[in-house]
């Protein structure tokens, strides 16, 4: 092409005479723009600002898409001007074949013109959506333009829009390609100062979606510069996507082809989480909407993943194919096409049109895909794995709220006919007890006070695992209707506000049973209702709604007087209330005692004796208290002390005293150490005595029983503390003690004897009921100890609390049976007492 | 009460108790104690599975329901 170019002026727009046909049309079509930019560009504000740098971008990275470039840079200047310049062919200079100007004047100032709508000239263009660099032109303030082409430079300035004078030739050059810098006018736009990240994100990706395109930017405002170049392509962006992630493969796959002059491109890798990260581009335009290159490898990607899995029996367990979208959890991909004649729709024109590219990658990516996970069947097992348990989870979830959603709209015509509502219709009034079982159901349903307390029997089925017990779990029928009842609903339906009582009381039996379904309602609601144990208000303050109930487990009555206690610890407390009113303790070496001082030297024995309980589980506590009481045991005499052989004597002595009946053997075993025997003269495989231990035997119900004193026993934990007791309540005096009461003159044998003696010369006279369950009383009953709000006391349940019940849970759930039996039987106890 | 404190505490409750995964804290965690929405999902699925169990009374065969602390057992 003929770079000198003189015959035909453009023309100056103002100047009447040479005002001709050409320039009008140049003039409406690039006033339009400037009348209306919104229509050419996303708007005047930021976006559209950065859309005109990515025009002008676009034209050069065309060129490398055409093969003729392979650098594009960017600097932004710091008079808020910004200049692109690639290594390109440069843009066509001299007289254009059919309009009567310049071929760059014509690229620059007329719209929808340039290379792009000619297939000939870019087989593929990324070009947005044929706008072009005239929009550009006509929104700046003034934009220079340089063309490196046949070893010229040409130059041309443009005002808004306008040229402001004919295409020069500035002298020879060594370069090639185009330069345009522009200044965004600010009399149209609202937003013209460029934002270096945004752009920098576009050039980033620009630079993965073309593999070897080496783009430079270049801020001179502040100096920061950014050099973007990846050969691996957008399987490099899948990697940086992936940053920090737990990855199921190593490497991405990628999948490659081209077909009649169209390019697919296809990296994907799943990581270990839950997002589904997946970026469409066609002809480098990031199709934030997507369109039928998308879908088209969403449905290759779904089929292949069922196929394989199918054959590979992935899905059995799961009965039923995964879905799409459980096929793309954690999945992180990006899918590139480039076709010619691209064309896009949309707000943002981020919607490709083309319906052959459907059918295109569809069929593509399906092929490369069955044979990807035929050739990688260990890639190809991790991810119907990772989908499987997608699925899995996907299908339970369904199910769970597909059978809560079935209990119906929450109005009360659709309630849960077992719950027995109250009539008060403000929540903040009202309270739903939640009660174990149909008898202790019906009982508070008789009892309760109907205007504002509204009860719910919750059954817990049981099921027979094993011979020796059964398991409980709480019925998946339950589970829907207390949730109905409760009136939130659950997940993302869920709303606080929604909460039909303002308290929700957990009523269960005051037994080893009932605890344990107690602690699986508390699981349940700290798992799936968390707000309903806590809340934050509006002021920052926490709301709490959960309670337990308190049901007694003794009443004492006498008469028509009757008392109501709620556990063991109450009783005994009770009981020695009541008992040393009256009674006179001697002790062997110590003043008569009575009255507040004997009670609570009593109450410290009581103390002792429930530890002694409680190291029960695991060691006789006959024999701990015999060692305890009649011995002067430690565990530094077990480290061979001379006194060893006299406490063990005593220990023995204190035995046969206490339990006559029994047979007894007691043993002292010294165990052996590595170890050297004379200091500083090591011998290999020498030992060494070690600690003693005593083993005693001790008849119990006809068959012996064991236990072992040894070091970790005497210096742990329980020990010290029976012994630290034992000190304090020692003021008692040594055996005998001899009890006046009620009941007459007793000579007690022992500390544990005399507080019996002591209970027991107190309940005379009193009827002591325990109670089994719930339904052992009787409404009223109920009502007076349990669910009067003047007389009841209950236990506002905290997050906190929860959390160690939840782990509770977590145990007593736990798969491994052996460590569940011991935990169990380990703090039996400790789960009746749970004070929560 | 003392043993299954420390025992609960050997524990940390920051995992997830559907998939053991680290857990944020619930301030900035909607689906807490859960890692995630989906994760919860899961649990809510395998309540209603009947997957959650813990230990019931006795078979009928043991008549005596066992008393847990038996040295408590007041005087009548």
């Amino acid at each position: 092409m003929e770079p000198q170019q003189e015959k035909h002026n453009s023309g100056t727009l103002a100047s009447g005479p040479e005002y001709s046909a050409e320039s009008i049309k140049v003039l409406e079509g690039l006033e339009a723009v400037r009348k209306r930019p919104h229509m050419y560009i996303r708007g005047v504000g930021t976006e559209g600002l950065h859309h005109l740098v990515y025009e002008v971008v676009d034209n050069a990275v065309d060129e490398a898409l055409a093969g003729h470039a392979s650098t594009v840079e960017m600097t932004i200047h710091t008079n808020g001007s910004l200049s692109v310049q690639d290594d390109g062919r440069g843009i066509p200079v001299g007289p254009h074949p059919t309009e009567s100007m310049d071929t760059l004047d014509v690229v620059m100032t007329k719209l929808h013109s340039g290379g792009k709508f000619d297939q000939g000239s870019y087989k593929v263009s990324g070009g947005l959506h044929g706008v072009g660099v005239s929009c550009v032109n006509a929104l700046s303030e003034y934009l220079e333009v340089e063309v490196y082409r046949n070893g010229k430079l040409y130059q041309q300035r443009y005002e808004c829009g306008v040229p402001t004078g004919k295409v020069v030739q500035a002298g020879p050059t060594s370069l090639r390609g185009t330069k345009v810098t522009f200044k965004p006018d600010a009399t149209v736009l609202e937003a013209t100062e460029f934002n270096f990240d945004i752009l920098s994100n576009r050039m980033r990706e620009l630079a993965f979606l073309n593999p070897g395109l080496h783009i430079t930017m270049r801020d001179e405002r502040t100096g920061k510069s950014h050099d973007f170049k990846y050969e691996g392509g957008i399987v490099a962006y899948v990697e940086l996507l992936n940053t920090n992630k737990t990855l199921i493969f190593p490497q991405p796959i990628s999948v490659r082809g081209e077909l009649n002059g169209s390019e697919v491109h296809v990296a994907l890798q799943w990581n270990d989480g839950f997002d589904e990260k997946v970026f469409s581009f066609a002809n480098n335009i990031n199709t934030v909407d997507g369109g039928p290159h998308l879908i088209g490898f969403k449905s290759a990607l779904t089929r292949t993943v069922i196929k394989y899995g199918e054959a590979s029996n992935a899905w059995k367990e799961i009965k039923e194919s995964p879905s799409g979208e459980d096929i793309r959890e954690g999945l992180t991909c990006v899918v590139s096409v480039k076709i010619p004649g691209a064309q896009f729709e949309g707000n943002l024109k981020g919607k490709l049109v083309n319906t052959e590219a459907k059918t295109l990658v569809e069929q593509m990516v399906g092929d490369k895909l069955s044979s990807y996970w035929e050739e990688n069947p260990a890639i190809a097992k991790r991810v119907m794995l990772k989908v499987a348990d997608a699925a899995r989870a996907r299908i339970a979830a369904r199910k769970a709220r597909e059978t809560v959603r079935r209990k119906g709209a929450l109005d009360s015509a659709s309630l849960p006919g077992k719950l027995a509502d109250c009539q008060e219709r403000d929540p903040s009034k009202c309270e739903l007890y939640i009660v174990e079982g149909d008898s202790a159901g019906g009982s508070a349903k008789q009892g309760r006070d109907r205007r504002t307390q509204a009860i719910l029997p919750l059954r817990g089925k049981i099921l027979n695992v094993e011979k020796a017990r059964f398991d409980r779990m709480l019925a998946s029928e339950s589970i829907a209707t207390m949730i109905t009842a409760i009136g939130t609903g659950i997940h993302d339906e869920f709303a606080i506000d929604k909460l039909r009582y303002h308290k929700i009381i957990l009523m269960t039996d005051a037994d080893v049973d009932g605890s344990h379904i107690r602690t699986l309602l508390l699981t349940f609601f700290y798992r799936q209702m968390h707000d309903v144990i806590a809340h934050t208000l509006a002021d920052g303050a926490l709301k709490h709604h959960l309670y337990i109930a308190q049901p007694p487990l003794y009443r004492v009555s006498k008469g028509k007087k009757e008392l109501y206690l709620k556990d063991d610890a109450a009783l005994d407390a009770h009981l020695l209330t009541l008992g040393t009113e009256t009674a006179v303790v001697r002790g062997q070496g110590v003043e008569k005692l009575s009255g507040e001082k004997l009670k609570g030297l009593l109450d410290i024995v009581l103390q002792y004796r429930r530890l002694l309980g409680r190291v029960d589980k695991r060691h006789d506590s006959r024999v701990v208290d015999a060692a305890l009481s009649g011995t002067l045991l430690d565990a530094q005499m077990l480290k061979g002390s001379d006194a060893l052989p006299a406490q063990v004597t005593a220990l023995t002595d204190a035995l046969k005293k206490a339990h006559p009946n029994e047979t007894l053997v007691v043993l002292v075993v010294q165990d052996t150490v590595p170890g050297a025997s004379v200091p500083g003269q090591s011998v290999p495989g020498a030992r060494v005595p070690g600690a003693s231990k005593i083993l005693v035997s001790l008849g119990h119900d006809g068959a012996m029983r064991d236990t072992q004193l040894d070091e970790a026993f005497l210096a742990g934990k329980d020990f010290s503390e029976l012994k630290r007791l034992q000190k304090e309540f020692s003021g008692l005096g040594k055996a005998p003690y001899e009890l006046t009461s009620a009941a007459g003159v007793h000579d007690a044998q022992n500390p544990i004897e005399l507080v019996d003696m002591v209970k027991k010369a107190a309940s005379k006279g009193f009827e002591i009921q325990r109670y089994k369950g719930l339904g052992e009383m009787n409404p009223e009953q109920l009502w007076e100890t349990t669910m009067d709000p003047a007389r009841r006391t209950l236990l506002e349940v905290h997050a906190d609390d929860v959390a160690e019940a939840e782990l509770m849970f977590t145990t007593l759930m736990g798969d491994a049976v052996e460590p569940r039996r011991d935990f169990i039987e380990k703090h039996a106890l400790d789960v009746t007492n749970l004070d929560i | 009460m003392t043993d299954l404190r420390s025992d609960l505490h050997l524990a940390s409750m920051t995992h997830c108790p559907s998939c053991k995964s680290e857990v944020k804290p619930r301030v900035e965690n909607a689906a807490f104690p859960f890692c995630t929405e989906r994760c919860r999902a899961v649990d809510l699925g395998r309540w209603f599975l009947g997957a959650y169990r813990v230990p019931g009374p006795p078979a009928p065969s043991d008549e005596q329901r066992p008393e847990p602390d038996e040295a408590d057992e007041p005087e009548r």
